[in-house]
């Protein structure tokens, strides 16, 4: 009862009162760095208004065990050496089982996998960027599915759209504000990282569309996930 | 009282969300130094000089990131020299200094709060706010383990049976992703199979409810009015624009009031808050200890 009752306060309270308040609180008290505060608390309240949606949700067992070993698979190929495989398992997991768990594939092996990489202020930004990576595949599904080409390149779109949105963060948590100058300098010294992003991106896709998606669609026929 | 470790999951995640979220939004000198300390000594309490290295890699990111911000920026009036056609500015230097010891400061207290917020307490506080979200979470974290051994023995058995190649680049590429491929099977069918039992044994049948070991103590809701309290004089200093300091074009500081001294005061406190009862602890022990 005391968790239900928390949820529908955060639910009704976010929107309406919490948004507004921290918008405030950021304007009145951090002058120096309000942008930060305010986009740093926006990116938390969207992440945690997605969660207390997803309990309302009727989700199958099922379902969420499958969940619980996407993301699994997410961490576990953070441990590969520069290439990182966690878009493109987020993507196909979206494109698989929907938008939901494609949010959630990539919000929560971002939490997760920073308890072994080191949390940081970043993983709130990390958890909302691969959280909309996986919603937005989740989206356009059948044309991705259908189309290898679309896929590839929403892969190779992910990973640089992902290296901007870190961008931003980066500039505003170091200047605590946003300027166009500084954001291209940001940009351009992590050009490197986007274009790993971008190729590791494409070259997971390109191993793993078909052979995880067989598997994927394979278990949902199978148990009718 | 307890030893800081040992507090309610809420009390701890309340503090670490205010100590840190005062040092992350201001970007006051003395805040910053303040905040510095706190999480270093939380840290070197907890770990002594263990971790050695790690502490290197901090060190190197420190230096490099408040040497890059002068040569990116180019505010502030105080020139130092001139690089390629380009002004080195003494405030730039000192904001990025400032900037990136902020920064130190964040990283060392969410390594103290990765440490101390162990898996049982994350699943506690994740229960909280979503039963459904809290067990995705501990299952996932469950299976990391159970995947990595899975995979090991996939590439036991891969080896064994001649399927395993890793002379070249992209044999040892396809051979990983092979054995990847097979433990997806593997865990996906594993997976329902879990799920089915869960079904089986009446999992979303009723209400869920979840099992800790934490209790509200009369130290633990201290600990919070403690926290919330010091927060709260040091963001009525924030608000008066008492902690105000800018760094371009020339480094201003706001005039000292009591105020500012009352800022600094309480946000120190808090700081010091968990270094503080861990050490007490500490002593405790040693005193008990030397009583037999």
């Amino acid at each position: 009862m005391k968790n239900r009752t928390l949820r529908i306060m955060l639910k009704w309270g976010i929107p309406l009162l919490l948004a507004p308040a921290l918008v405030l609180l950021g304007a009145v008290v951090f002058q120096e760095k309000q942008h930060l505060f305010i986009s740093f608390m926006a990116a938390i309240l969207a992440v945690l208004l997605f969660f207390t949606g997803f309990e309302r949700k009727q989700v199958g067992t099922r379902r969420m065990v499958i969940v619980a070993v996407m993301t699994a698979l997410c961490i576990a190929g953070r441990f590969i050496p520069f290439f990182k495989p966690v878009t493109a398992i987020t993507v196909i997991a979206a494109v698989y089982l929907g938008r939901e768990s494609g949010f959630l594939v990539g919000a929560m092996a971002a939490l997760l996998s920073n308890f072994y990489f080191g949390q940081g202020p970043w993983t709130a930004f990390q958890m909302l960027s691969w959280g909309l990576i996986g919603w937005f595949a989740g989206l356009f599904a059948d044309p991705l599915k259908r189309h290898r080409a679309l896929l590839l390149l929403y892969g190779v779109l992910s990973g640089i759209a992902y290296s901007l949105l870190m961008d931003v963060w980066t500039v505003m948590s170091f200047h605590g504000q946003f300027t166009l100058p500084l954001y291209l300098a940001a940009a351009a010294t992590s050009m490197p990282h986007m274009l790993l992003y971008a190729v590791s991106n494409f070259l997971f896709l390109w191993w793993m569309a078909k052979p995880f998606g067989d598997k994927l669609e394979r278990i949902r026929i199978k148990y009718g996930i | 009282m307890k030893a800081f470790a040992e507090y309610h999951p809420i009390a701890q995640t309340i503090y670490f969300l205010t100590v840190s979220g005062i040092a992350m939004f201001s970007l006051h000198p003395v805040i910053t130094v303040i905040s510095l300390c706190g999480a270093l000594l939380l840290f070197f309490i907890r770990n002594g000089t263990a971790q050695g290295k790690s502490h290197l890699y901090f060190l190197g990111m420190f230096l490099l990131l408040s040497l890059l911000n002068p040569l990116v920026s180019h505010r502030g009036a105080t020139v130092l020299f001139v690089l390629n056609h380009n002004p080195i500015t003494l405030e730039a230097l000192l904001y990025g200094i400032c900037a990136s010891a902020n920064l130190l400061a964040v990283l060392y207290w969410l390594r103290s709060f990765t440490q101390i917020m162990t898996r049982d307490r994350l699943l506690y506080i994740f229960g909280k706010l979503s039963p459904k979200l809290s067990l995705v979470l501990s299952m996932a974290l469950r299976y990391v383990s159970l995947f990595t051994q899975q995979a090991k023995k996939v590439t036991q058995t891969q080896k064994a049976l001649g399927l395993y190649r890793e002379d070249t680049l992209i044999d040892r590429f396809r051979s990983t992703m092979r054995v990847f491929s097979i433990l997806l099977t593997w865990a996906l069918e594993n997976g329902i199979i879990t799920a089915d039992s869960m079904a089986a044994r009446g999992y979303g049948v009723g209400k869920r409810t979840n099992f800790a070991l934490f209790r509200f103590r009369k130290a633990d809701a201290l600990l919070l009015v403690c926290s919330l309290l010091l927060t709260g004089i040091t963001c009525t200093g924030l608000t008066l624009g008492k902690l105000q300091f800018t760094f371009y074009p020339v480094v201003t500081s706001a005039e000292c009031t009591v105020l500012t001294i009352g800022s600094y005061l309480s946000y120190g406190l808090l700081a010091l808050l968990p270094a503080i009862l861990e050490t007490k602890e500490v002593l405790k022990w040693k005193f008990l200890l030397s009583k037999i």
